[in-house]
C-alpha cells in the first residue's frame, strides 16, 4: 500500500509551550486512520499541520518534515493554497457558510476559477450525491444552508470538501457537536468514501475509532505513544499507558 | 431597621435620577413641538429660505373666462378667480397669502415684468404673499394699490371685486424654507460616505485581518482611536488648513460644500473602521478556516464569506455615520461657510440643516420658530436612524445562530 503522509521527526510550539514533540507517522493511502487521546493531547494540533491550518495561529512554529508526494509540504516551495486543495479538511463544529447551499459547495471550484456552469451543476450534483444529501435537498439546492440540521449542515461540508475532488480528507472531530441519528450516517459516510479518499480522522470517540478506522494512533501529551492496526491497539496493545486510555482507567 | 432605611434611600435617589434624565429629554422635545410643529409642512421643506420677488403683468393674449367655485381657507373673490388669506411668516412679518388660485384666473397667467427676464412665465402661485397690484377702474384708468391700501385680506378681496381688469401685479414667494440646507445635507451625505466608506472599510480589514501585532499597527490603532476623540471644531480647522488646497485643485476659489464633504469624511473614518471591524470580529473565525481550507487564497476569503458576512455591521457604521452628518456643526462652521444657500452646489457654499440653526439664531433677529422646525426635523431623522441601527443590529445578532 502506498504512503500519503510521511511525518519526520515533526515539533510544533505555541510560542514557548510545545505542543508536539518528535512524531513519525506513515499515512497509508485508501485507509481511514483515526487518532484518539485525551483533550489537550495535540491530535487536532496535528492534524491541523496536514494541511497548514496551523499557518493562521501567531507564534505557532513547526520544525520537522511532512512529506506528501516526495515533497515536504514545509519547504518554501510548497503553495500553500495548492497544498490545501489536495488535502480537504472537515471541522468540529459544521460551517456552512451563509450562503446557499449551491452556493457553498460551488465555492471551491468557483475559487478556483472555474465558471462553467454546466461543471458547477455538476459537480454540485455528484458531491451531495456522494455524501447521500441529495435527495434531501433537491428541491431547495438555492435555499439557504443554514436551514439545514447540524447533521446535514456537517454533511453539506464533506460535500464541500469532496467538491475539490481531494486526495486527503482530515476530519478533525465531525461527529463531536451531532446526535447519535447523525453520527451514524457519517461514520457510514466515512466507510463509503474510503474506497476514492484517504481519511485521517481525531475522534474522541474510542468506539468510533474502533469501528469506523483501519489505523489508530494514541496521543498522549503530544507524543504519539502507539500506532498500529486498529483491531490491534484495541484488543492487545503494547503499551501500557494504550490500555488504561482504551479501558477508560483515565481521559 | 437602619439598613433598610439607607437601601429606600438609595433606591430613590436612582430613580430621582433617572426622572430627571428623561423629563430633560422629554422638556426638550416638548419645547420644539411647541414651538416648531406649526411650521412643518411640504412648504417648509420644498421651499426656498430667501423670498424671491416678482413683477409681473397678465398676458396680452388672455381673455377673461367665468371662473370657478372655491370653498377652502380665506377670502375668494369669484371674479378674478383667486383666494387669499392673512398670514405671518416665518419672520414675523404680515403678508397676504394665496391660497387658491382659479386656472382661468388672469393670475395664473402673468409674464415677467423684470428687465432681462421680460415674456417668462411668471404667474401667481399658491403660497406666494401680494405686495402690490395695479388694476383698472370703471373709466379705464389704471389704479395702484399698495401694501398699505390693500391692508388685510378682506378688504383686497372687496377692492379686487370694484376692478374692471387686472394689470400687474408684484409677488414674493413666502421663502422661510429649508429646501436649499436639506439637498446641502444630502450632498455632504453623500461626498463624506463616498470617501470615507472604501478607506474605512479597506483600513478595517487590514486591521483586523491582515495586521499582525507589531509596534507600528498598535500605534496605527491607537491614533485611529484618538481621532474618535478629537473636537469636531479641531477637524473644521484641519479642513480649511490642509483639506482647502485640495479643493482647489478642483477649482473651488471659497470654502464649499466639497469642503466639508472631505472634513466630514475624515469625522467619519474612526466611525466606519471601527464598526465595521466589530462585524468582522463577530463573523465566526471557522467560517474563515472552512474557506481557507477549501483551498480559497486570503483575499477571496475576505471578499467572498467575511464581508458578506459582515455586511449588516458595515450598514449600522454608515448609517452612524449618516447621524453624524446632520448632527454636525461646528466642523462645518469653517469649511462650508455659515451662509444658507437656496441653490447649492458642489462648489458653492451652504449651510446643513444643523448649521442653519446656527445660522438663523446667531443673526439680529433669532427666528426660534424655524430653528424649533428644523430641530425637530433633526430629531425625527435621528430617532427614524437609532431604530433602523437596532433593528440591524438584531439581525446581525441572529444570523450566526
Amino acid at each position: 500500500m502506498k504512503t500519503c503522509f510521511s511525518i519526520k521527526n515533526l515539533n510544533l510550539y505555541y510560542g514557548e509551550k510545545q505542543a508536539l514533540k518528535n512524531i513519525n507517522m506513515e499515512i497509508l493511502e485508501n485507509n481511514v486512520t483515526a487518532f484518539i487521546g485525551p483533550s489537550g493531547c495535540g491530535k487536532s494540533t496535528f492534524i491541523r499541520c496536514l494541511n497548514r491550518m496551523n499557518d493562521l495561529i501567531e507564534d505557532c512554529k513547526v520544525e520537522g518534515e511532512v512529506i506528501k508526494d516526495g515533497q515536504n509540504i514545509y519547504s518554501s516551495k510548497q503553495d500553500i493554497v495548492d497544498l490545501r486543495t489536495r488535502v480537504g479538511m472537515v471541522f468540529q463544529k459544521p460551517n456552512p457558510f451563509p450562503m446557499s447551499i449551491y452556493d457553498n459547495i460551488a465555492y471551491g471550484p468557483r475559487c478556483q476559477g472555474l465558471k462553467d456552469r454546466k461543471k458547477l451543476d455538476e459537480i454540485v450534483i455528484t458531491s451531495l450525491k456522494q455524501v447521500a444529501l441529495y435527495d434531501e435537498v433537491a428541491d431547495r439546492l438555492h435555499e439557504s444552508a443554514m436551514g439545514l440540521s447540524g447533521g446535514q449542515q456537517q454533511r453539506l461540508c464533506i460535500a464541500r470538501c469532496i467538491a475539490m475532488s481531494p486526495e486527503v480528507i482530515l476530519m478533525d472531530e465531525p461527529t463531536s457537536a451531532l446526535d447519535p441519528i447523525s453520527t451514524s450516517k457519517i461514520e457510514d459516510l466515512v466507510l463509503e468514501l474510503k474506497k476514492d479518499y484517504t481519511i485521517v480522522i481525531v475522534t474522541h470517540n474510542m468506539q468510533q475509532a474502533a469501528r469506523i478506522s483501519d489505523y489508530t494512533a494514541f496521543f498522549l501529551l503530544g507524543e504519539v505513544i502507539e500506532m498500529d492496526k486498529t483491531d490491534k491497539i484495541f484488543s492487545t496493545p503494547s503499551d501500557k499507558r494504550t490500555e488504561n486510555y482504551i479501558t477508560g482507567r483515565f481521559g | 431597621m437602619r439598613r433598610e432605611v439607607k437601601d429606600k434611600i438609595l433606591q430613590a435617589l436612582t430613580y430621582i435620577a433617572s426622572a430627571l434624565s428623561v423629563f430633560v429629554l422629554g422638556a426638550i422635545i416638548v419645547y420644539l413641538v411647541i414651538n416648531g410643529l406649526s411650521l412643518i409642512n411640504t412648504h417648509l421643506l420644498t421651499s426656498n429660505y430667501y423670498p424671491q420677488t416678482a413683477n409681473s403683468g397678465v398676458k396680452a393674449d388672455y381673455v377673461y373666462s367665468e371662473m370657478g367655485d372655491y370653498s377652502g381657507n380665506g377670502h375668494y373673490s369669484k371674479k378674478w378667480g383667486i383666494a387669499v388669506e392673512d398670514i405671518v411668516t416665518s419672520h414675523n412679518d404680515e403678508e397676504i397669502s394665496v391660497t387658491y388660485i382659479d386656472p382661468n384666473s388672469p393670475f395664473a397667467h402673468m409674464e415677467s415684468l423684470v428687465a432681462g427676464q421680460e415674456g417668462q412665465d411668471s404667474s401667481l402661485e399658491v403660497g406666494s404673499n401680494i405686495q402690490n397690484i395695479y388694476y383698472t377702474d370703471e373709466n379705464g384708468e389704471t389704479v395702484f394699490l399698495s401694501k398699505v391700501q390693500m391692508g388685510d385680506a378682506e378688504n383686497l378681496v372687496a377692492r379686487l371685486d370694484e376692478a374692471e381688469g387686472i394689470v400687474s401685479c408684484n409677488f414674493e414667494s413666502l421663502g422661510g424654507g429649508i429646501r436649499g440646507s436639506i439637498v446641502t445635507t444630502l450632498y455632504l451625505i453623500v461626498i463624506s460616505l463616498i470617501i470615507s466608506l472604501p478607506i474605512g472599510i479597506a483600513s478595517a480589514i487590514y486591521l483586523h485581518e491582515y495586521a499582525n501585532k507589531s509596534k507600528i499597527n498598535r500605534l496605527i490603532r491607537q491614533g485611529i482611536d484618538t481621532l474618535t476623540g478629537v473636537p469636531s471644531i479641531v477637524y473644521g480647522l484641519m479642513g480649511v488648513a490642509v483639506l482647502f488646497p485640495v479643493t482647489q485643485l478642483f477649482g473651488a476659489t471659497s470654502t464649499s460644500i466639497l469642503l466639508g464633504g472631505l472634513t466630514l469624511a475624515i469625522i467619519l473614518l474612526p466611525t466606519i473602521i471601527s464598526s465595521t471591524e466589530e462585524a468582522l470580529i463577530v463573523v465566526p473565525q471557522s467560517l474563515r478556516d472552512g474557506s481557507l481550507s477549501l483551498g480559497a487564497t486570503k483575499s477571496q476569503t475576505i471578499f467572498k464569506v467575511v464581508l458578506p458576512c459582515a455586511v449588516n455591521g458595515i450598514l449600522t457604521g454608515v448609517l452612524l455615520g449618516i447621524g453624524r452628518v446632520i448632527g454636525e456643526s461646528a466642523a462645518l462652521v469653517y469649511t462650508t461657510s455659515t451662509v444658507i444657500s437656496d441653490f447649492p452646489t458642489i462648489m458653492s457654499q451652504g449651510t446643513s440643516l444643523s448649521l442653519m440653526i446656527w445660522s438663523i439664531m446667531s443673526g439680529e433677529q433669532p427666528n426660534y420658530e424655524l430653528a424649533s422646525a428644523i430641530s425637530l426635523i433633526i430629531l425625527i431623522i435621528v430617532f427614524v436612524i437609532n431604530f433602523v441601527v437596532k433593528i440591524i443590529g438584531k439581525r446581525l445578532a441572529r444570523s450566526f445562530m
